[in-house]
């Protein structure tokens, strides 16, 4: 089986935003509106004096294997793959902002009648939406059928990166999942995150 | 994960959800006691008209809120099939939806011989002459010898929307205030207080029959009731909020030292409704004054609880 997920290291992000770039163009978000990526980069000031780490902490969807907003949409319109991926069909979303609401990670955009207007002007005939709805990472699901990696994977300058499949022993992703070093965010909800961060904070200061 | 958290609460649903939630619970519970009244207390044809009016039009009001915030329309229509309990019956909304839906139509139905016998109804301009079609003669028929199973469809969809309304916010996983066992509860009690507080009014005010100071007494005595649980069910949640995780204490922060929740909802809306209605029951009032405010007063405390609990949900978030 596959079983995809994401470690980014946090040691090596430089908060070019990069990702955030290629994401918005691969899948073809809203990049007019500020509040309405899938991929976002953090950036945080930590500690005090002349002890200030300047930190960039990107965010995703999780891809859940005990997925709260597929629990709570109520048409079915989103569902997890059998390789792991949590995705969205727009045809079937009616947007009540459900998953939204359920999400720990604010990875739920919502794309109004507005945003697909726009999106027609701004992307022209290769745009792919049609109807309004909740939209959120897919891991580039079209590009991982074809063997390729996420967008955002693909175009980190730090390698900061990384994606595989946690059920291959000799994929690096899965070996630095398994050695305890890239951990979940908040596993204390049971969400069981697909995507682990390995700590910056540690190796500072 | 060594992380430095943020705190945010959001405004994503907020002020209309609490009218969906408010008016789904009202207008259920109004509906659901007043036909417990009809078919075991003492048949009464204008609470019925009252209670299915109010169930209708409340539950189309707070529904139009959620339906008017959608993204995609013409997407509802998957949730208004029955079947999506086959495909959805982890969603609370699928079922919610589905009670709504069935609570409306039991509901209308339970109503209907009455309605044809309801002078009022008979001279609207359109009502009046669909009561007079063959096919709702022959529905008031089969509905009048299979009364109480109708009446039992309704209350239970019924209940099923008031239960359904806390059950929506419990499963949100990420904010303590939400998703807590309590919060069914509390919205439950919540929907038959405003329910009695709403029907007294309406009793006093509207119905003002002699012959109702039984069920008008035991409808207060029941509000007193509720309104003490849900006082107790608050008092269980200040201690969860407060010694609970940073999610809890922040979302207490926000209600406990906020005037609208301590002074509106829990002095306004529930204290003194108490002692109005308690005094109403143990030595009586001159009057219907006291307890026409009280009534307002819980009405009034049942949006607060609603508004608050939307705008007081925190998010964790681990950047």
């Amino acid at each position: 089986m596959t079983h995809y997920a994401m470690v980014i290291d946090l040691n090596t992000c430089v908060g070019c935003n990069a990702c955030m770039a290629a994401c918005a163009l691969e899948n073809q978000t809203p990049v007019w509106d500020d509040h309405k990526w899938r991929t976002y980069v953090h950036d945080k000031e930590i500690g005090v004096g002349n002890s200030v780490h300047r930190r960039f902490f990107p965010r995703l969807c999780n891809h859940c294997d005990n997925p709260p907003c597929m629990s709570v949409c109520p048409t079915g319109a989103t569902y997890k793959k059998a390789n792991g991926i949590v995705m969205v069909d727009q045809d079937l979303c009616m947007g009540c902002g459900a998953c939204a609401m359920a999400c720990p990670y604010h990875a739920r955009v919502a794309i109004t009648y507005a945003d697909v207007a726009l999106g027609e002007e701004f992307y022209g005939s290769d745009y792919r939406r049609s109807s309004p709805s909740m939209d959120k990472c897919s891991f580039c699901d079209h590009r991982v059928e074809k063997g390729l990696k996420p967008a955002c994977v693909e175009t980190c300058v730090g390698s900061a990166r990384l994606f595989g499949n946690l059920d291959d022993p000799q994929d690096p992703v899965a070996q630095v999942v398994a050695s305890g070093v890239a951990r979940p965010l908040m596993p204390h909800i049971g969400t069981r995150p697909n995507v682990f961060y390995i700590d910056d904070l540690k190796w500072r200061g | 994960m060594d992380v430095t958290m943020s705190y945010e609460t959001q405004n994503l649903w907020t002020w209309w959800l609490a009218v969906y939630l408010y008016t789904g619970g009202l207008g259920a519970a109004t509906l659901a006691v007043t036909f417990l009244t009809d078919m075991y207390l003492k048949p009464h044809r204008n609470l019925v008209i009252w209670g299915a009016g109010a169930g209708v039009v409340l539950l189309a009001i707070g529904s139009m809120m959620l339906f008017g915030h959608l993204l995609h329309h013409l997407a509802a229509i998957h949730i208004l099939n029955p079947l999506v309990f086959f495909k959805k019956p982890d969603a609370w909304i699928a079922w919610g939806t589905q009670f709504i839906i069935w609570m409306m139509v039991w509901g209308v139905l339970y109503a209907l011989p009455y309605a044809r016998e309801t002078p009022f109804l008979k001279r609207l301009p359109l009502i009046g002459k669909v009561l007079e079609w063959g096919l709702v003669i022959k529905i008031c028929e089969a509905v009048t010898r299979f009364r109480k199973f109708v009446g039992w469809l309704a209350v239970i969809n019924g209940v099923g929307v008031t239960v359904y309304t806390g059950l929506l916010l419990q499963s949100f996983p990420a904010v303590a205030l939400w998703a807590n066992p309590g919060v069914p509860l509390l919205f439950t009690v919540s929907a038959f207080s405003t329910a009695m507080a709403f029907l007294l009014l309406i009793m006093y005010t509207v119905i003002k029959d002699a012959e109702d100071t039984r069920i008008r007494l035991l409808y207060e005595r029941i509000d007193l009731v509720l309104i003490s649980a849900e006082l107790v069910i608050l008092f269980s949640f200040y201690f969860y909020l407060k010694r609970g995780s940073e999610s809890a204490m922040r979302s207490w922060e926000l209600l406990f030292t906020d005037f609208g929740w301590l002074i509106g909802f829990i002095g306004f809306g529930l204290i003194v409704p108490f002692f109005l209605e308690l005094r109403g029951v143990v030595k009586g009032w001159t009057s219907h004054v006291p307890i026409i405010t009280a009534s307002v007063l819980v009405l009034m405390g049942g949006y607060l609880l609603r508004h608050y609990f939307m705008y007081a949900g925190i998010y964790a978030y681990p950047w």
